[in-house]
């Protein structure tokens, strides 16, 4: 098999995984070498999924001895398999890196013989990388989950960042679907990176070697099992806190084995589920939001006609309308419709001059949303006199519809619909009604679709 | 009578332009770049603004910039500059119109204020030209010609190839490469730790002297493979990476070999993937 083949067979096989960042690490090329890092990362390009590709993504090896039923390498899957050899891939990781292709490597692999001999793999391609053609690149390595302590300390010393994914948010799930694996196995070597950069942390010399300076991340699949927002929110949440992670990633389910433990291979990805869980790690990221303050146990899903921000502000009414010109970085955070770069520029203009729409207008704050939630003269007061319930209709109503609707969504339903939302068969239009005072629920027409094939 | 100012389109000649229309009190509509690359028919001029030459003094420009750095602060002044190399239509007289509130001094804390309305739209525009410049770090694509030399050609918006320079000599310290804007005709050769400016009139020559390799084609293979069919999303990927950069991208450039794509074996049939399975171990037992 030619470099080419395996290529092609490795990159497809690593393609399932999300993490895509090359950011957290800042270096000078190695005396004699090449090769940086860029604290805030680089895209090189984007596939035709527009997903962005920064580093060369691949598995050592896809010859398994596991059997994860989400799995596209899984031993009972008939795949061509393939193996590099360390030289090949280095050879190929510097090439590429020579002609700005990436910014460095991705390595994962299948379990090949046990884990520590396959850790020890990946470790000798990063060490030779580092320490034989002086790579200044950025490396992200994957923490086999079961490798011994000693390997996972030696990975830290040459990775940028590590990684080790959970795939199923939950551990009775996952045992189910994964029966090799369990959340005992995958903490464990989490918990142990995190304690050891915690340690490394404490020594500030800049001549010290740094342990994983670009940190640690994490996956997980979304729609492969029954977990709700809430909980996969809170899992990551915990990440954040504890395993002082920097990005956890979610990746929506790819039906790719046809396995009765999982959702029918017909399935569509759940991309806008996938879309929305993002905006609302954005939120607690980068908008000092709480994991509870965007959900809890009695709404558990996040809304897919409106984000989580909008969402979180018509809950909370009595916070409502903010002035701009005097209320905390943190309230005007919470606006809908402004962002960092706009809060940012209000908290540091407004000492100078007052805040008009014109300048909210020039600084690109969507006032389409904002201006219902902003105190300002010029926004008229009839809409700070509404009632969330008749926002809502006038938020959704200018975007194009959510899911698209196909032949099959408009047809009445031949099975009895649930008792409780009987009338969303019927395709309602979402057209604003700002005068009706009734609460307006939320009107789905693909309901009672995803409830038969739920059935 | 108003005038359209003839400059020489770098910073500087701005510069010397707006210190003489101080220093003359010029009645000013429009700015006119002449840039090498341009021809005179293509630059748009004002019927009725008389067209005006002003030559560069690195003298006035230095004067300049000082009293910027004195009402405002350095910052202001590095953003000017980033803005003027947006080489948007207007631009000159977007930075002119901010320098004349500037130094009118009727708010003592105008340079301090991000958020007046002079300096928001020059924000904007210096982030854009911002965004291209990180584009542009991963976006240069190296071709390696016969002599061991790195070759790149790029097409950028907006004249950045100077604030990138640094990134890739961090980059690549020990390489001899060349990055040519092939828009704006000219280049920067690094070799030996130096980097030396050049003129390139005729950019085709050089990318006849450094075609794609094999490993353009390797690399052209593994990125048709990464995208995920069910997730294919045209307008995400334009959004992205907008069309403009195509051109000089082999990974969206070169045509797409479907021999060794393995990324729709689930579309294939059951005996296929077993065919080429045998076909595959079969190749494994050869190359043992």
């Amino acid at each position: 098999m030619d470099l080419r083949e395996k290529l092609n067979i490795l990159g497809d096989a690593a393609k399932y995984d999300v993490s895509c960042s090359s950011s957290g690490s800042k270096r000078n090329s190695p005396k004699g070498g090449m090769g940086c890092g860029h604290s805030s990362g680089i895209c090189h390009t984007w596939s035709a999924d527009g997903r962005c590709i920064s580093l060369l993504k691949v598995l050592f090896s896809n010859a398994c001895k596991y059997d994860c039923a989400y799995c596209v390498n899984r031993r009972s899957n008939d795949v061509p398999r393939a193996t590099f050899t360390p030289k090949e891939l280095i050879n190929l990781t510097l090439e590429f890196y020579r002609r700005n292709y990436i910014e460095g490597l991705f390595l994962s692999s299948a379990v090949i013989g046990t884990p520590d001999y396959t850790m020890e793999l990946l470790i000798k391609v990063a060490k030779e990388l580092r320490l034989v053609h002086h790579f200044g690149g950025y490396i992200h390595l994957k923490a086999i989950p079961g490798a011994s302590s000693r390997l996972l300390f030696e990975a830290g010393l040459y990775a940028d960042r590590s990684s080790v994914n959970i795939e199923i948010p939950s551990d009775k799930q996952l045992q189910y679907l994964a029966p090799e694996k369990n959340f005992a196995s995958i903490y464990r070597p989490m918990n142990f990176l995190a304690e050891r950069k915690l340690e490394y942390k404490t020594d500030k010399s800049k001549y010290s070697p740094k342990f994983l300076p670009a940190g640690q991340s994490t996956q997980m699949i979304v729609g492969a099992s029954g977990e709700t927002d809430f909980q996969i929110l809170t899992l990551s949440a915990g990440f954040y806190k504890q395993q002082q992670m920097k990005r956890v990633y979610f990746s929506g389910y790819v039906p790719i084995n046809a396995d009765k433990r999982l959702p029918v291979i017909t399935t569509k990805p759940p991309l806008l589920r996938e879309h929305r869980l993002y905006q609302a790690d954005w939120l607690m990221r980068f908008y000092k939001f709480e994991y509870n303050e965007i959900l809890d146990e009695k709404n558990p899903f996040l809304d897919p006609d409106l984000d989580p921000k909008v969402m979180w502000a018509l809950r909370h009414p009595e916070c409502f309308p903010v002035d701009l010109q005097t209320a905390d970085y943190e309230m005007i955070l919470r606006v809908p419709g402004i962002g960092v770069r706009s809060a940012q520029l209000i908290v540091s203009g407004r000492r100078y001059s007052k805040i008009r729409l014109e300048h909210l207008k020039k600084m690109g704050v969507v006032l389409k949303r904002a201006k219902y939630f902003i105190y300002n003269n010029e926004v008229p007061r009839e809409l700070h006199r509404l009632y969330p319930e008749m926002i809502r209709p006038l938020l959704i109503a200018g975007k194009p519809k959510s899911d698209q609707l196909d032949l099959f969504d408009s047809m009445p339903v031949a099975l009895p619909a649930p008792a409780n939302n009987t009338q969303t068969a019927m395709p309602l239009p979402r057209i604003a009604q700002p005068t009706s005072a009734l609460p307006i629920t939320r009107i789905a027409p693909s309901t009672p679709t995803l409830s038969i094939a739920n059935n | 009578m108003s005038l359209a100012i003839h400059y020489d389109s770098t910073f500087d000649g701005f510069l010397s332009a707006v210190f003489e229309i101080y220093r003359q009190h010029l009645d000013v509509t429009s700015f006119v770049a002449e840039r090498p690359y341009e021809a005179e028919h293509e630059v748009s001029s004002d019927l009725f603004a008389q067209p005006f030459h002003i030559e560069t003094s690195d003298e006035s420009a230095r004067r300049l910039k000082r009293a910027i750095t004195n009402a405002a602060s350095k910052d202001v002044l590095n953003l000017l500059e980033t803005c003027f190399r947006s080489e948007d239509a207007g631009i000159e007289m977007n930075i002119l119109a901010y320098l004349r509130k500037l130094f009118a001094g009727l708010d003592p804390n105008y340079g301090k204020n991000p958020s007046s309305l002079e300096m928001i739209p020059l924000i904007t525009i210096a982030r854009s030209v911002r965004r291209e410049m990180d584009n542009m770090y991963g976006m240069v694509r190296f071709n390696k010609a016969p002599d061991g030399m790195y070759v790149a050609e790029i097409e950028p918006k907006y004249d950045i190839l100077e604030m990138i320079i640094g990134h890739f000599r961090c980059r690549y310290p020990n390489g001899t490469w060349a990055i040519i804007d092939v828009k704006r005709g000219f280049g920067v050769y690094y070799e030996n730790y130096k980097t030396h400016f050049v003129t390139v009139p005729d950019p085709s020559y050089i990318s006849a002297h450094a075609p794609p390799d094999e490993f353009t084609r390797m690399w052209k293979s593994y990125y048709d493979t990464m995208a995920i069919k069910e997730r294919i999303n045209p307008r995400l990927l334009r959004r992205c990476l907008p069309v403009r950069y195509w051109k000089h991208l082999p990974e969206r450039s070169l045509p797409s070999q479907t021999l060794g794509n393995r990324g729709d074996s689930r579309l294939q049939l059951p005996s296929t993937i077993a065919k080429s399975n045998a076909v595959a171990s079969l190749m494994l037992k050869q190359s043992n």
